[in-house]
């Protein structure tokens, strides 16, 4: 069913744009020019961010940060074998996911360890990427949506364990 | 940053320049990705845009927008709901290029939009998400008997997660009178 969604909206879009006599393929052709300036203008920040995040973890700094904030998750209701995909979500979008393919092979899908680490994974955002990539060149101070941004996935990760045991 | 390094001159000195080039390599291919994807929203959005349908989506959405945002100017109205909609649509590549043009276009107006910038991080990083079609595939490759039974939990951790966060930015803003 998903699959035709987006597709159907593709097309509402684009029949939506002929009727209107909008010139669709040079509307096309000029929206795809500015990719390049869009790309060019985040790639400095994005790379500055990741190399951050990479030495952090490369550091072992990462791991650190799980043993000692794993007891606190516990008390929250957040399993031992998921607290490294909290922890490790809001830096990277990859590498969280091949966490989530871990979990899932080690456990089995429909173990209650993979659903928690699947509501986590889907509720929450790589909040350092985003920022770094929305807010490319701004000297906007964001540490405090940071903050909240963080907390909020915190929140999202205890909520969808408990979920995960109730539904 | 500094700290990291830091550890590692002690711990592994020829790691350091490794992995920074090597996550360097990551993000070059990365934005080719973008560059490929955004290419592709950004005609449809032009497209869109150009329909007049854009406009249309900026006022049904605006009553919500100017409350959660408190702007007023037109444009920015237009790129956010752009995001917004791509956002619940779960076209998180869509909503990408339409929230850094909905900043551009806030940063040439600091002094109103401090407050509307810090929204637009918020609600895309707690990210809620109608349909995680990366997750329930990677469900169904596992073996799962049910792979889609997570939406429900998803959807409704994500709306409170999003939901407490918004007010908690809100408590911020009235606490600093931003």
């Amino acid at each position: 069913m998903s699959a035709y969604i987006i597709p159907i909206i593709l097309i509402v879009l684009i029949v939506y744009g002929v009727y209107k006599k909008v010139n669709v393929y040079s509307a096309f052709c000029q929206g795809a020019k500015s990719s390049f300036d869009l790309v060019k203008g985040i790639f400095p920040y994005i790379v500055a961010i990741m190399i951050c995040v990479a030495l952090f973890r490369a550091s072992g700094l990462g791991t650190l940060l799980v043993q000692f904030l794993s007891p606190l998750f516990n008390v929250l209701g957040i399993p031992n074998e998921v607290c490294e995909l909290v922890l490790l979500k809001p830096f990277t979008g990859s590498g969280s996911i091949s966490i989530l393919e871990d979990i899932i092979s080690r456990y089995g899908a429909d173990s209650y360890i993979s659903r928690c680490a699947c509501t986590i994974m889907g509720s929450s955002e790589t909040v350092f990427y985003v920022s770094a990539v929305y807010f490319a060149g701004s000297k906007q101070k964001i540490s405090p949506a940071i903050i909240i941004s963080l907390l909020g996935g915190v929140m999202s990760a205890v909520l969808g364990c408990l979920l995960c045991r109730i539904i | 940053m500094l700290i990291s390094l830091c550890v590692l001159i002690f711990v592994e000195p020829n790691l350091i320049i490794n992995t920074m080039i090597d996550q360097s390599k990551n993000v070059v291919s990365l934005c080719i990705n973008l560059l490929a994807i955004y290419a592709v929203w950004l005609g449809i959005l032009e497209i869109v845009d150009q329909s007049g349908l854009g406009d249309k989506l900026a006022k049904l959405l605006s009553p919500v927008i100017k409350k959660l945002f408190k702007i007023n100017d037109e444009e920015q109205i237009k790129y956010v709901s752009y995001n917004l909609s791509s956002n619940l649509l779960g076209l998180g590549n869509a909503a990408t290029p339409s929230g850094i043009k909905a900043i551009k276009s806030m940063e040439k107006d600091l002094k109103h939009t401090k407050f509307a910038m810090l929204m637009l991080l918020v609600i895309n990083s707690t990210g809620i998400q109608l349909l995680p079609t990366t997750i329930i595939g990677l469900r169904a490759s596992a073996g799962s008997s049910s792979p889609s039974d997570i939406i429900l939990p998803i959807i409704i951790s994500s709306v409170v997660a999003t939901t407490i966060s918004v007010l908690l930015l809100f408590a911020y803003k009235k606490i600093k009178k931003i």
